[in-house]
Order: C-alpha cells, then sequence, then structure tokens
C-alpha cells in the first residue's frame, strides 16, 4: 500500500502540452518527408523505366509512360499538399492577436 | 494509392494484348513456313489468358481490390490441326506422294484477330487516361 499523496497536476500539464505540439512537428514533418520521399521514388521509378527503354530493355513502352504518369501525378498531389499546409500557415500569420 | 490500382490493371491488359500480337506477328511472318527447327511445317500459336490478383503490398489490398483482376498471358497454345496439304512436287519440303504440308494459318483470321487485338489494346490504354483524368479532377478539387 502507497501513502495517499497529493497530485502534482502542474508540471505534468505543461509536459504534455509540450509533447503535443512537437508532436505535432513531428508528424507534419514526417508527413512531408514522407510524401517527399514517396514522389522521389516514383521519379527514379520512372527515370529508370525510360532508360530501360532507351536501353532496348524487358520493359515495355507502356510500362514507361505510366511509370511517368504515376511519377506526374504524384508530384501534382504533392505540390497541392504543400500548397494547402502554405496556406493554412498563411492565414494562421494573418490572423490579428 | 488506390488510384495507382486501375493502372496497374491496365498495364497487365496492355502487356497481353502486345504478347497477343506478337503472336499474331509470328503467324503472319510463318504463314508460308514449312520447315521448323522441331521438324513439320509451322504451327499456328495463339495465347491463354489469365486473370490475376493485382500486386500490392499486402496491408493496402481493401477487401474490393481483391475481386479486381488485372490478366496475364498464363501460357502460349500451339494449334494441332493439321497441316494443309498443296500439291508442289518441286519443293524441297514435298513428301514422296509430291505434297507439301503448309502451316495451318488463315492470314485473314490472323488479320482480324490482329484489329481485335489493337482494339482492345486502345481500350485499355482509354481507361489508363480515365483514370488520370479522375485523378486530375481530384487534385482540382484542391483548387
Amino acid at each position: 500500500m502507497q501513502p495517499i499523496q497529493g497530485i502534482q497536476l502542474t508540471p505534468l500539464q505543461n509536459t504534455t502540452q509540450k509533447a503535443e505540439v512537437t508532436e505535432a512537428e513531428n508528424s507534419f514533418a514526417n508527413m512531408l518527408t514522407g510524401l517527399v520521399g514517396e514522389v522521389d521514388n516514383q521519379q527514379k521509378a520512372a527515370d529508370a523505366a525510360v532508360q530501360e527503354v532507351h536501353a532496348g530493355g524487358a520493359k515495355n513502352l507502356h510500362e514507361a509512360m505510366i511509370a511517368m504518369e504515376q511519377a506526374d501525378i504524384s508530384i501534382r498531389f504533392m505540390v497541392q499538399v504543400r500548397n494547402k499546409a502554405l496556406e493554412a500557415y498563411q492565414e494562421i500569420m494573418r490572423m490579428q492577436v | 494509392m488506390d488510384i495507382f490500382a486501375t493502372l496497374k490493371i491496365g498495364a497487365s491488359a496492355l502487356k497481353a494484348q502486345r504478347t497477343r500480337l506478337n503472336t499474331i506477328s509470328s503467324n503472319l511472318a510463318n504463314a508460308e513456313t514449312t520447315s521448323t527447327p522441331e521438324g513439320g511445317p509451322y504451327k499456328k500459336k495463339s495465347v491463354y489468358f489469365e486473370s490475376t490478383p493485382i500486386p500490392f503490398s499486402g496491408h493496402l489490398q481493401s477487401s474490393m481490390n481483391k475481386e479486381v483482376r488485372g490478366v496475364k498471358v498464363a501460357k502460349i497454345i500451339e494449334d494441332n490441326t493439321p497441316p494443309q496439304r498443296i500439291y508442289n512436287p518441286s519443293h524441297p519440303d514435298a513428301g514422296d506422294d509430291g505434297y507439301v504440308e503448309m502451316p495451318n494459318i488463315n492470314v485473314l483470321k490472323e488479320m482480324v484477330d490482329m484489329m481485335s487485338a489493337t482494339g482492345a489494346y486502345e481500350a485499355n490504354t482509354t481507361t489508363i487516361k480515365s483514370a488520370k483524368r479522375m485523378a486530375m479532377k481530384a487534385l482540382e478539387i484542391g483548387r
């Protein structure tokens, strides 16, 4: 049995708040990094496919075209995400305090 | 991403149709070939399609996507209908009775098959284009 003690609320609250902020920062950064990594992978795949078509490799023409389309869609999606994030940031910066 | 599933299915179909066109091209090229390494005249080849589940990293595969299938050429089969026999005693491959065994290929049928393969290829490129157009429309929501 432990003796009953007063609950220390104040410091605990502070740390959780700080943790939440860093978590939000981290999750946003992670998301963006992940997205950029994904787009980069798609671009590299498209690049490899194009090179293989030029070298007369096993890849078919349509596979290279599809890889390029995928890369195109991915990069457009990433640009949209970036635009949205920037819009939200600017909206917050314009806020009157 | 699910939007790429259509592209994958389309790609598999395009690949299958290309293989089909390759066999048709081989059949047309060898429509008059009377000797092959295996002996005898060339035999008509045709493709055998089989549906395949689209390759996905396991946890991304929703129950809906389990039902949609790509296609692949499982094997190329030889047509074993007997060869056409044509009387031509001067031909090097002519038998003792003067008849030559010609391939069992009907050029007209091959041409029709080729048109069908081209049509299927076009249809599948159109699905890919539609998928892309849909993706672009989805991205326009944000604008």
